[in-house]
């Protein structure tokens, strides 16, 4: 970790606003509880989702950001969650079909909240600049279970939101 | 170009311009003004700070509630535009951001930014904006 983010948060303060950030983004956009889960818990999640969603794939959000440090924040959710987040925050049926642009932009959104209120926390008398989120869809084959953490990994966080895994993953440039 | 009106009177439906490069920040926005028991008139839409002026120069509005990270032009570059011009220095500015650091609030202070919504917000937060916006009008 650089000098400047140490300076900001120490790592268990970093995990907790993390977690903070996504309870308020859960809850004040989307009316819905966010709940940690461990490395079982999001595997047994994430099997179970390939068994009840027509939309089995996965996608992945990420926004970079510049500041007093640099890095991103990535989201990988499955599709059907995407599609919730999206009708939800919308007051859609939900199970309105969406536009591929629209469950991407709206992804892109949250993942744009939840990269925010968690930088908002990091440091307010920091000022960081939010690039324009990234969305794609990952391969069928894509499992997110196991998958190795990288070299610049700063912190991960699994979650089950709206009984759906989530993992949320802070990585340092 | 027609140049933009005041505030809107007690009566006057209120023009507004959500500024947003996320369709469905702009959709949700949309609907949410919606949701105030307000006179509401015509609701503009830009994705940037650029198309935002545009609008502006050529309507009648009365509220803007703009992003801050955009791509083209950003909402400070934005508000810089606007606080130029004597012919909107009555249009209400509401920033909606995720960005709620002391220093961005700062500076949108010194852009005689009215109002500073951090993202996420619950929909009564822009519902209660509108009627501040309404009963100071009406004063």
């Amino acid at each position: 970790m650089s000098s400047a983010k140490s300076q900001l948060l120490t790592p268990t303060d970093l995990h907790d606003t993390l977690q903070a950030a996504l309870i308020e983004v859960g809850e004040n956009a989307y009316f819905v509880f966010v709940e940690p889960c461990d490395a079982g818990a999001f595997a047994t999640l994430a099997e179970q989702e390939r068994d009840k969603s027509s939309r089995p794939g996965w996608l992945m959000a990420s926004v970079r950001f510049t500041g007093a440090f640099s890095g991103s924040v990535e989201i990988v959710l499955p599709e059907r969650l995407g599609h919730w987040l999206v009708t939800s925050l919308l007051g859609m049926p939900p199970e309105e079909d969406l536009p591929e642009t629209q469950m991407f932009d709206g992804v892109g959104e949250f993942a744009n909240m939840v990269c925010g209120a968690w930088l908002s926390r990091v440091g307010d008398q920091a000022l960081f600049e939010l690039k324009m989120p990234a969305v794609t869809r990952m391969a069928s084959e894509w499992n997110p279970v196991g998958e190795g953490r990288g070299r610049e990994e700063l912190m991960c966080r699994m979650v089950s939101l709206n009984d759906s895994p989530m993992r949320i993953r802070v990585r340092a440039q | 170009m027609s140049e933009t009106s005041g505030a809107a009177g007690a009566n006057k439906p209120l023009n507004i311009l959500i500024v947003d490069d996320s369709a469905t920040m702009r959709a949700l926005l949309h609907r949410v003004i919606g949701l105030a028991d307000l006179p509401i008139g015509r609701i503009y839409q830009a994705p940037n700070g650029l198309e935002a002026l545009k609008i502006l120069e050529s309507c009648s509005v009365q509220a803007v509630f703009t992003d801050l990270n955009m791509p083209v032009m950003n909402g400070m570059e934005l508000l810089r535009e606007i606080a130029k011009r004597d012919a909107w220095k009555d249009l209400l500015r509401i920033i909606i951001s995720t960005d709620g650091s002391k220093l961005r609030r700062d500076e949108a202070r010194e852009l005689n930014v009215d109002l500073y919504v951090e993202k996420p917000f619950r929909p009564e937060v822009v519902r209660d904006v509108l009627c501040q916006i309404a009963t100071a009008d009406a004063h």
